[in-house]
């Protein structure tokens, strides 16, 4: 059945494992310590080894995929009863299965390099390196460029960064699946909302402008020369090794999927995640919104609660005003938890913005 | 200026933002015995089941009051004087002086008129303290995140009337258990909200309705019956055509009975309706019609000077010229932001347009635009039942060759179109060939067809209604 719409009440505040009791805070030490262990040591690698896979890295593959299936049949035991939902979890884990797990495994065993075609510039920061580009096949390279500087940013334009934040990418899925529990977590209050400004679009810039950095000493400076060492030298406080450890690491898992059960399951992606900044631009200035029917809002709250990047949905609605933020990812949850059908995801042409209300606390962005 | 609102639910709030955009200066005083924030009471089953908590069902961040400079005085107001311009206080407090007075009281819920109901146990589910004691009964207890820190501040500013006293709480009498046989009776709104909460948490409940079906100032027989269908498939036992006699037990509820049988019930919710909350009134001049609204005009003001009325207390004209309160969320945000115009000095005057309101009937939503269920002379009705995979109702009423009114069941709409054709006089063949613009539905829900022999389906007569006169359909 094609149902849309909550269906049968939540007891989200009533569970204590999903509202920071014991359950809650011993699952979040063990996704920090399995994190640190993974990024930081080699713990992993017997134990990848002895099951049979090539690399640690594969190995977490599989179990990331694991753990998104659980969280995905978790999710669609609540929701599923609406087909937007089913369609975007089914798509967002088959992707992550196929181009993030299945394929990098077995494209080496064609003689080709491990490659993870979902997983995209700034994201994927490495992808843009000099050395890189030139490591992989050419179409590969294509492939890198084309996704990264052409195709993410007019899909953006066109659909909303909803394309890959919610359907593609995997830290998004892993966030909508197995973090789907701890989404009422994640904060709405204003100050939240000012911190993610800052930082999100503080990584964006470090991460473009580290990669034109990089750029720079490949085919500008010699290689010996003191200016490469900081840039792109292997020593650990390199600009290219400090932040592979910390965005790549620190905040992309141990703070960013580690924090699940603590700040909600989107920590990284909204405060943090250097393509969700980017593409968060163009879905600004492109055609992707949230249409909200006039005067229909009755200021529950179930959309502001069930929103995963704190977005204050609420205030929008109760003061009719249709709206496009950078940070919406389009996982449609608000869409699907009002009861009164206010909400609805559209990729439409722009709307003159109404005036909005004064001395309310709602700030644009 | 100084202003005092009595009331910080949704009229009495807005009223008082309203004020404060257009001056920044005016000492605004927003007495309220409920609660220290503004809450939405559209949202009370959602804490009651656990799916928002006390902070996520308040529209503002707390610190609205110092940051838009609003004076807070939690406690009950027992009268106003119009000739001096005060509001007096509950427990011993001075009386408020004002230039203007906005009452915004909103409702209290209708005692049921049986034997038995100062029972422990029987309750209703209208107030804050309501919902706490309705958490109490069916989890042991409020939830813990995001409860106001003074829940109870207003009790030493009281009265022994007044709707907001807590309740009694039966659990531990129970042994720590939720309730075994609750009853909900009152077939409206709140009635069916508290049934869901009660079967989401897996406690069969027996909801005993007086009419021969659920809601009918709303629904026909048949959209009724597809409600009723999914609260028996949720496990709820619906009584139809059953009136409440009396309630028995010692101290607490013990049986329900009716003129069909009786029934063990150790927890009883009343939802038969709400009355405008002012009986505080009552020896103040202000004038209150036969069922205790305050009496306003055009521009909200009440009999006395100097004192608006906005929201549920207020008695506004209907379409049909009657006078009555509008017990909506909606109406009573529009006549907060009204009458606090007419306290600054514009001459503006509440005009309802087009009938609107939407719900949630279990998890079937429903959407009513433009005259439904009316009595109106000479409607007639087209329906279509949609058995798929969406399950969903269209009904289309009509009147002198033109539409008049709308009521949907499972699907989501654009009422805004829809008002827009009632406006423009559609006929009936032109609306259904363009219903799908009016369609709001998630993206990917499949679609609503209708073939053209369903389109052309004979219309039936009026639907059954709760008005007993014929009204003419005004003109648009
Ligand atoms: C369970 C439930 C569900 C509902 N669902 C819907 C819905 O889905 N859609 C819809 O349109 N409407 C719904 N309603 C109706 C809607 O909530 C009301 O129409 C609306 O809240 C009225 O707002 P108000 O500001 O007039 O009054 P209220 O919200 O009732 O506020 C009254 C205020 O007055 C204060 N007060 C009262 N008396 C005194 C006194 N003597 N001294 C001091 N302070 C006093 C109280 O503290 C309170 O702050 C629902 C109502 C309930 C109870
Ligand atoms: S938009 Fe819907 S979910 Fe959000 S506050 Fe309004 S009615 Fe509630």
């Amino acid at each position: 059945m094609d149902q849309q719409g909550q269906n049968g009440l939540l007891r989200t505040f009533r569970e204590s494992w999903r509202n920071r009791g014991p359950i809650g805070l011993v699952t979040s030490g063990g996704l920090i310590s399995f994190y640190l262990l993974l990024y930081f040591t080699d713990r992993i690698d017997p134990i990848a080894a002895s099951l049979g896979f090539r690399s640690k890295w594969l190995f977490y593959g599989f179990v990331y995929c694991l753990l998104m299936i659980a969280g995905a049949a978790y999710y669609l035991s609540k929701h599923g009863n609406s087909r937007y939902n089913r369609v975007r979890i089914a798509t967002n884990v088959g992707v992550q299965v196929a181009l993030a797990f299945t394929l990098p495994l077995v494209m080496p065993m064609f003689g080709q390099p491990e490659f993870y075609f979902s997983y995209v510039w700034p994201l994927d920061w490495y992808k843009l390196h000099p050395q890189t580009l030139q490591a992989v096949p050419v179409y590969l390279a294509v492939y890198s460029l084309g996704t990264a500087l052409l195709a993410a940013p007019l899909l953006a334009y066109f659909f909303g960064k909803r394309w890959y934040c919610s359907w593609v990418c995997g830290c998004g899925g892993l966030a909508n699946t197995f973090g789907d529990p701890w989404r009422h977590l994640t904060s709405n209050s204003t100050r939240s909302w000012r911190f993610e400004k800052f930082f999100v679009h503080a990584v964006m810039f470090v991460a473009v402008i580290s990669t034109f950095l990089l750029f720079l000493v490949h085919f500008v400076n010699e290689p010996s020369s003191a200016f490469h060492t900081y840039v792109a030298g292997d020593q650990w406080w390199s600009m290219k090794r400090l932040y592979g450890a910390v965005v790549g690491s620190i905040l992309a898992g141990v703070v960013g999927t580690g924090l699940y059960p603590i700040f909600g399951p989107r920590v990284w992606c909204r405060n943090f995640c250097p393509m969700a900044a980017m593409l968060g631009l163009f879905q600004k200035l492109g055609r992707f919104r949230i249409a909200v029917k006039p005067n229909m809002c009755i200021s529950c709250g179930n959309c502001t609660t069930y929103c995963e990047m704190g977005i204050d949905v609420r205030s929008y609605a109760q003061s009719n005003q249709s709206f496009t933020r950078a940070a919406c990812v389009g996982c449609g949850m608000c869409a699907h938890m009002c009861p009164r059908g206010v909400l609805k995801l559209e990729n439409a042409p722009r709307l003159q913005p109404e005036k909005r209300r004064q001395g309310l606390p709602i700030v644009d962005l | 200026m100084r202003i005092v609102i009595i009331g910080n639910g949704v009229a009495g709030m807005e009223a008082a933002l309203t004020i404060r955009e257009r001056d920044a200066k005016a000492k605004i005083s927003i007495v309220s015995e409920e609660s220290d924030h503004f809450f939405s009471r559209t949202a009370l089953m959602w804490v009651a089941s656990g799916q928002l908590s006390h902070q996520c069902i308040e529209p503002l961040e707390r610190d609205v009051y110092p940051r838009m400079g609003f004076e807070r005085v939690r406690a009950r107001a027992l009268g106003v004087d119009i000739e001096a311009q005060t509001v007096e206080l509950a427990g011993g407090r001075p009386a408020l002086p004002y230039d203007r007075l906005l009452i915004a009281c909103g409702s209290r819920p209708r005692p049921g008129p049986w034997p038995g109901t100062e029972l422990d146990g029987v309750g209703h589910f209208v107030t804050l303290q309501d919902l706490e004691w309705f958490e109490a009964e069916l989890h042991g207890g409020p939830g813990k995140k995001g409860r106001p820190q003074n829940p109870d501040a207003h009790l030493e500013a009281s009265s022994q009337n007044s709707p907001y006293l807590p309740r009694k709480v039966l659990r531990a009498q129970r042994n720590g258990r939720p309730p075994a046989h609750p009853a909900v009776v009152g077939g409206g709104l709140i009635g069916i909200e508290a049934v869901e909460v009660l079967a989401a948490a897996g406690i069969e409940t027996h909801f005993f309705i007086r009419e021969p079906w659920f809601w009918p100032i709303a629904l026909d027989d048949r959209e009724s019956g597809f409600v009723t269908r999914r609260m028996q498939d949720h496990g709820v036992k619906v009584h139809l055509s059953e009136n409440i006699e009396r309630l028995d037990g010692t101290t607490s509820v013990e049986h329900i009975h009716t003129d069909r049988g009786q029934y063990p019930a150790d927890l009883v919710v009343v939802a038969i309706g709400v009355m405008p909350n002012t009986d505080w009134l009552e020896s103040s001049a202000i004038k209150r019609d036969a069922a205790g609204g305050l009496v306003v005009d055009q521009g909200l003001e009440c009999s006395a000077q100097n004192v608006f009325a906005a929201g549920d207390c207020a008695s506004v004209r209907w379409w049909n010229g009657a006078h009555r309160p509008e017990q909506l969320w909606y109406t009573a945000r529009d006549q907060g932001r009204l009458a606090a115009r007419r306290m600054l000095g514009d001459q503006v005057s509440y005009q309802r347009g087009v009938l609107y309101n939407s719900a949630k009937l279990m998890d079937l939503e429903y959407t009513t635009v433009g005259l439904v269920n009316m009595n109106i002379e000479g409607e007639q009705n087209w329906y279509f039942e949609e058995r798929g995979r969406v399950s969903s109702t269209t009904r289309i009423t009509v009147a002198e060759g033109r539409v008049i009114g709308f009521n949907f069941l499972g699907r989501r709409w654009e009422h805004t179109v829809l008002t827009r054709w009632i406006e423009e006089r559609r006929a009936l063949p032109w609306v259904l060939e363009h219903l799908g613009q009016a369609c709001f539905d998630t993206e990917l829900t499949p679609p609503l067809q209708i073939s053209q022999a369903e389109k052309d389906a004979p219309l039936f007569g009026p639907a059954p209604s709760v008005m007993k006169e014929t009204t003419r359909a005004p003109l648009a």
